[in-house]
């Protein structure tokens, strides 16, 4: 089964687009059953995948909210490592 | 990196704190018309109610605000600070590189967006704006990569 997942930040310019490259490198260098979306914080409402992967300060607020969906957050979106292991987190706890 | 240039490149700002580090590095878009008064208003303003999501690895920060905020042309910034930051991100403060973007839409900015993106992963990018004397210097360098 293939997971979706949506990139988010507030203004869906900057940091998202950025988390989204260094996502999408992870993603094909494990062959994760991973495909990624990419939008501002208005683009959750209507989003249909399992999880959301953002920065850490914004999956603090999105986490209040009480969202069907997984939220994942990185705190320093150049490291790979992190990344890695918390999609792996993600795919163990939906297996 | 084709929205970047020599005259928004800013070395060794001295700043007082983080908020001082953001307009001064904004300034250089803002001289430059990239970007309205309002959008480092902006950039301030969201960093102070919802926290330092712009510090995005370490030591670096990418104020940006939504382009209806005051984008006027996509472009990047790059600016290195004398004496680090602290902008209150656990993981990655302080910081000394900013690089601030104005996006004047969703699309125009993305390939330079994936470029910085790329230098950001490079040891020697930090290592070359340490020591870096002048602006020319700095836009060679990422045209000869």
């Amino acid at each position: 089964m293939e997971f979706k997942g949506l990139v988010a930040c507030r203004a869906g310019v900057g940091s998202s687009l950025m988390l989204k490259i260094k996502v999408n490198q992870v993603i094909s260098e494990h062959k994760l059953p991973i495909k990624i979306e990419h939008g501002s914080l208005d683009s959750v409402a209507g989003f249909n995948g399992q999880f959301i992967i953002t920065l850490s300060d914004v999956a603090k607020e999105l986490e209040g909210k009480k969202l069907p969906q997984k939220i994942i957050g990185i705190n320093n979106i150049m490291n790979k490592e992190e990344i890695l292991t918390k999609l792996n987190v993600f795919l163990e706890e939906v297996k | 990196m084709n929205l970047t240039s020599e005259e928004l490149v800013r070395l060794n700002i001295e700043a007082k704190d983080w908020e001082d580090a953001i307009r001064q590095s904004a300034d250089a878009l803002l001289q430059n018309g990239k970007i309205k008064a309002s959008y480092i208003d902006a950039i301030i303003k969201t960093v102070k109610e919802t926290g330092p999501y712009i510090v995005i690895t370490k030591h670096v920060a990418l104020p940006h605000a939504r382009s209806e905020a005051g984008a006027l042309e996509s472009a990047i910034g790059i600016a290195t600070l004398k004496e680090p930051v602290v902008f209150g991100n656990k993981e990655n403060d302080p910081v000394k590189y900013l690089f601030c973007l104005s996006a004047k839409d969703s699309e125009s900015h993305i390939n330079a967006l994936a470029e910085l993106t790329g230098l950001l992963d490079r040891k020697d990018f930090y290592e070359f704006l340490d020591h870096a004397k002048d602006a020319s210097e700095v836009i060679k360098y990422i045209k000869n990569l």
